[in-house]
């Protein structure tokens, strides 16, 4: 995208645009949304409150005197008679990032205002999400088939259950209430609300396809977070 | 003016009450005098920055109170002004935290020659444990801990068997010679403290921690729990009895150790099972 | 329904053209003002008593029934604090009070003037209320999202409430909720009680985090023409570093209320260790407690500027007011603000320094905590360099500002003691902490609040409070509260621990008894004279005198709206434009004492106006 441009102000590139964009009066990032602009602080937020999660799992990890169980071994898969470790992950990681690929494209066809395409790439992502999180439950009901529970593990540290449930439950609820808000942003592509500025049914507020860019954010963000666990819980 | 004058009675009070207040620190009783010159440092130093500036405020009441017509001065900076009352606070501000840095050194390096004292706390109480003749601490567990062994010691470690064990709350310590406070918990946190020592350190379950002194007055002191622990927290208290050389032994020979209370457990089990057998018998 | 739907879209947008005309023709023009970037926003006017009242989307009824609400639990607060003031000062007396309730009272007390008092009242009610109009906004960006947002603050106080009346009663773990204690029989509440608090701080920082992203946001992004970043008033400063500070804290509290509701729930061991009690092993196992302290910390250190921040940016807009006269230093200021919300993220761990973590830290804490002490004195010396001369109004504001100075500045100095690691040692864990942290973010933003409320009373309801009263109020609240906790210091120079139930007969208790009914005393009149403020209030609706536009001829936005007190959309037709900032009092040449926001540079061409 190129810079937006605004009446009476100078753009300058580099960090003296930066200070300028700050001195300047009315708004402090010129040309953004408030609704992309709260989606980012949101996050910044958010983050802070997944890196808490993850500092306490680094540190529960690190001070619980029983052993640690193996990853590969625990989160392995058995197809067709032979040990896959992090088969499963894999899957689920893939499907994931792809969906963020597919988001990516809903944003870009939102803007050209094409309906279908962005409609049509809004569910792919939706249904891309809704596979993960099935296959997060199909994990769980393995791992608790096996005995994992919060609390204990035949494996070892009796933490390794209760922060990998927590932690992937906890972004697992990220991605389902994701789900829940592409569904419902795929229905109001669909229904043209976008295109003929309707106004929200809670909110009052007039309809734009920023807003599907404001989800992507969150979307890709989710994205972002999964990579972070998968590599603090599988690859650890 | 009338607030003016309130105000600066307030600011009067405070410097009278903190000269003839009857409640200040306690005498202290260890090698911590650091820290109280440290506080009296800080309360030279902070004292007379709030005796300056609530004056300075005083002043201002009195000297520019509303008066119709009079304008206020304008200007909005004065960099020089502010650039001089920033070193001169950064200056008072290192000058409070070097002595503090200093006496912390001290505190968190425990002399070579500190008596190790174990203190194990729980709801609502206190256990202490001392080295036995070879001079070491055996290790303990949580898990261990049972009417046989109430320090959960580790019955497989050697030098857990000479341990003093002390099931009661009054600790004795002898005069000059460091200690290092040993803390465990079995249950919540806990916190081991003598105000006249002014050193203390939370017992946290599942770690030892520890912080050491050197008691150097004979006397008897009150333990107080200092972190807060459930509901008996404001009852759970101890004592220390700080003795000298000669004294100190003679109660340290009085305790008995770990394996003598073993012997002594099994000797009472065995006597027991007899008066069963007897019973039975009957 | 549909009804109020066509109300929606019933609202007049003005044009962007329209503004453009207001003022400023070409670039080179003095008064020259950039146009609108952002077309103007759209607003919900509610027309029935429960879109208008209760549900509403104004963020100045938002803010009002944020303040109401905090004030209620502030009353609770206040009356379990005299409970607890009873059994000190006069154990037995009252003879319900059991060591169970005692300890309840205080962890209840400690969390609602914390969290549900303090916090919400400058950040949802004075926030609320003030950012959009001193920015020059209409509303604030998302007010479907901000109405939510005081909701949910509603049912995190009902389920605060209702922890009072579940079977064992609130949780009596003190309000740091350290574990395992927290969660363990032996401690009041640890069933029902707890539960309900961790519910309800969770409810609270998810109905927060909705009405911070609002404040920032229209900081950010909707301020009006001319309103640069460094034009805002301190209050508007203060309040947004608070919100930016609440955003990246609570997260920390929120993953603690989770762990540890986990920990309760289902038995897991993230904070607990092995256990044994009375001869029981527990279920529990190779957990870290320290580790809750260190989440709690990095959220509750935070906490204490997201109180003090609003009113260091509140109290200087009080004191330039009331003494004709512009914030000395005004740069700083905002600087200050700033990096004292920045320090405040390093320096959490300095209320651990006897909690058993490792001790090396110390070092670093100490340091990190007394580098903040700079900033902070520059702030104060800042203030008093305000009022001198200026031409001060000795009226009731002006003297809740100073009682705040000299409140602040004794609690700030008993902070350097307790930050400096190793004088903390002795003091930790007694009264001289309890001394210290109510006078610096009990009384001293507590003296704020007060003041806030009979400055911007009038702008509110339109009616100036009575003064007489107001100075009976203060004196008694000032007077009493100081006579409260500067003695206090001194029982914990004795030695006397916190959280003690009873004062019971060792020698350097009972040498304190006297102190400790005294304290009670003053604490039973200072309660009482909070009274005085209702009855104020209650009287000046009434009666009281009528403000009219600008009663204290400040500069600030929030008093140059078409009506008082400002109706919804907050300046009527046209959004204002900004030329200065809002500090030009007392300016050499000019005509009256102060020059407001909006006078463009042409109507005082003669004055010796410095450019901001």
């Amino acid at each position: 995208m190129s810079d937006p441009k605004i009446e009476g102000y100078q753009f300058k590139p580099g960090f003296r645009g930066m200070v300028d964009d700050t001195a300047s009066d009315q708004t402090m990032f010129k040309g953004v949304h408030w609704g992309k602009a709260m989606m980012w602080i949101f996050l910044l937020s958010d983050t802070f409150v997944f890196s808490c999660f993850l500092i306490s799992y680094m540190k529960g990890r690190g001070s619980t005197p029983v052993e640690w169980p193996n990853a590969s071994e625990v989160f392995g898969l058995h197809v067709f008679g032979v040990d896959v470790p992090l088969l499963l992950i894999a899957i689920m990681t893939f499907v994931l990032i792809t969906s963020s690929g597919t988001m990516a494209l809903a944003v870009k066809y939102g803007y050209e205002k094409n309906r279908k395409m962005c409609g049509w790439l809004i569910l792919a992502t939706a249904i891309g999400g809704l596979t993960f999180v099935g296959m997060q439950a199909f994990e769980w009901s393995k791992l608790i088939h096996e005995g994992v529970r919060p609390w204990e593990n035949p494996f070892g540290a009796a933490q390794f259950g209760s922060f990998f449930f927590m932690i992937t439950g906890f972004h697992g609820t990220h991605v389902s209430i994701g789900v829940i808000f592409l569904f419902i942003y795929a229905y109001k592509t669909f229904a043209g609300h976008y295109d003929e500025e309707k106004r929200g049914w809670f909110t009052s507020m007039k309809g734009n396809y920023v807003e599907i860019e404001i989800l992507g954010l969150y979307w890709h963000f989710v994205d972002l977070v999964w990579v972070f666990i998968f590599a603090f819980f599988y690859l650890w | 003016m009338h607030a003016g004058i309130v105000f600066f009675l307030v600011i009067l009070g405070s410097v009278l009450f903190h000269i003839f207040t009857p409640w200040y620190w306690t005498d202290i009783a260890s090698n911590w005098g650091g820290m109280d010159d440290t506080i009296t440092l800080t309360f030279w130093v902070g004292g007379g920055v709030f005796v300056a500036v609530c004056l300075f405020m005083t002043y201002c009441i009195f000297k520019f109170s509303y008066k119709e017509g009079r304008k206020a001065e304008y200007k909005p900076e004065d960099k020089k002004l502010e650039r001089i009352l920033t070193w001169a606070t950064t200056i008072g501000v290192v000058a409070l935290l070097a002595p503090g840095l200093i006496i912390w050194n001290q505190y968190v390096n425990v002399p070579k020659n500190a008596l190790e004292v174990d203190v194990m706390a729980w709801q609502w109480g206190w256990q202490y444990r001392l080295p036995g003749e070879d001079g070491k601490l055996g290790t303990t567990k949580v898990i261990n801990i049972n009417d046989n062994n109430p320090f959960g010691i580790n019955t497989d470690d050697p030098y857990g068997q000479d341990d003093v064990i002390i099931q009661s709350d009054v600790l004795n310590l002898k005069t000059n010679r460091p200690v290092k406070i040993l803390l465990r918990s079995v249950d919540v946190l806990h916190n081991w403290y003598v105000p006249q020592f002014r050193a203390k350190m939370d017992a946290v379950p599942g770690v030892v921690t520890f912080y050491w002194f050197e008691p150097n007055k004979v006397g008897e002191y009150e333990v107080l729990c200092a972190e807060y622990c459930g509901v008996g927290h404001y009852a759970m208290r101890g004592t220390v009895i700080v003795q000298d050389e000669q004294n100190y032994n003679q109660w340290l020979s009085e305790q008995e150790t770990f394996s003598e209370f073993v012997a002594k457990l099994d000797k009472l089990e065995i006597e027991e099972k007899k008066i069963v057998k007897k019973i039975n018998l009957n | 329904m549909s009804d109020e739907l066509e109300n929606k879209s019933g609202y007049q947008a003005q044009s962007s053209e329209t503004v453009n005309e207001y003022s400023g023709s070409a670039v080179g023009d003095v008064d020259y003002v950039r146009p609108a970037e952002v077309s103007d926003q759209d607003l919900y006017h509610g027309h029935s008593f429960i879109t208008k009242w209760v549900f509403c989307q104004d963020a100045k009824v938002i803010g009002v029934q944020y303040f109401l609400t905090a004030v209620f639990t502030g009353i609770v607060g206040l009356i379990l604090s005299w409970l607890m003031r009873l059994q000190l000062g006069f154990p037995g007396l009252a003879g319900f009070m059991t060591a169970e309730h005692y300890y309840q009272f205080v962890t209840m007390h400690g969390m609602i003037m914390v969290v549900y008092f303090l916090t919400a009242l400058f950040l949802g009610g004075f926030g609320n209320y003030l950012i959009p109009l001193m920015v020059g906004a209409r509303d604030m960006v998302f007010p479907y999202v901000n109405m939510i947002s005081f909701w949910m603050f509603f049912v995190a106080v009902a389920v605060l409430m209702a922890s009072f009346f579940v079977p064992g009663g609130p949780t009596g773990s003190g309000w740091t909720l350290y574990p395992p204690q927290a969660i363990l029989e032996g401690t009041p509440g640890s069933g029902a009680g707890i539960l309900l608090m961790l519910i309800s701080l969770s409810l609270f920082v998810i109905g927060f985090t909705m009405g911070g992203l609002n404040y920032l946001i229209t900081v950010l992004q909707a301020r009006t023409r001319g309103m640069t970043l460094m034009r805002m008033p301190l209050t508007v400063w203060g309040i947004f570093t608070a919100t930016v500070l609440a955003m990246l804290a609570f997260p920390a509290l929120l993953v603690s209320s989770i762990m540890m509701t986990l920990d309760k729930v289902l038995e897991t061991s993230f904070f607990m260790p092995t256990i044994i009690k009375a001869g029981e092993v527990l279920g529990y196992g190779g957990g870290s407690p320290i580790l809750f302290q260190h989440l709690f910390w990095f959220f509750g250190h935070p906490e204490v500027y997201i109180v003090a921040l609003p009113a260091f940016g509140i109290v200087s807009d009080l004191i330039s007011v009331h003494s004709r006269k512009n914030i000395f230093g005004y740069r700083m200021m905002v600087w200050a603000i700033v990096g004292i919300g920045a320090l405040s993220f390093f320096v959490w761990a300095h209320h651990m320094y006897v909690s058993g973590m490792n001790p090396w830290f110390g070092f670093f804490f100490a340091t990190t905590t007394l580098i903040i002490a700079v900033p902070t004195a520059m702030k104060v010396y800042n203030w008093i360099l305000t009022l001198w001369r200026g031409n001060i109004r000795i009226n009731t504001v002006m003297l809740w500002c100073l009682g705040f100075i000299v409140t602040f500045v004794n609690g700030g100095i008993t902070g350097i003691f307790l930050g400096n690691v190793s004088v903390d040692v002795p003091l930790s864990d007694t009264y001289f902490v309890v001394a210290h942290f109510h006078m610096v973010m009990g009384i001293a933003p507590l003296m704020v609040i007060m003041g806030a409320v009979y400055h911007w009373f009038p702008l509110v309801a339109g009616r100036i409070l009575d003064e007489g009263l107001g100075k009976w109020h203060f004196w008694i609240t000032f007077l009493g509260a100081y006579s409260i906790y500067f003695p206090m210091h001194y029982l914990g120079f004795i030695g006397v621990p916190r959280r003690y139930f009873e004062m019971y007969d060792s020698p350097y208790m009972t040498s304190g008894v006297g102190l400790n009914e005294f304290i009670s005393l003053a604490a039973f009149i200072v309660g009482a004279a909070q009274f005085i403020l209702i009855y104020n209030i209650i009287k000046t609706l009434k009666t009281g005198k009528l403000a009219g536009k600008n009663p204290w001829q400040a500069n600030s936005l929030e008093w140059q709206t078409s009506t008082v007190p400002p109706e919804h959309g907050n300046f009527g037709e046209k959004l204002p434009v900004v030329h200065r900032w809002p500090y030009d009092f007392s300016v050499p040449g000019a005509k009256d004492d102060f020059i407001p926001q909006t006078v463009p540079p042409s109507e005082v061409i003669d004055t010796e106006v410095e450019k901001t």
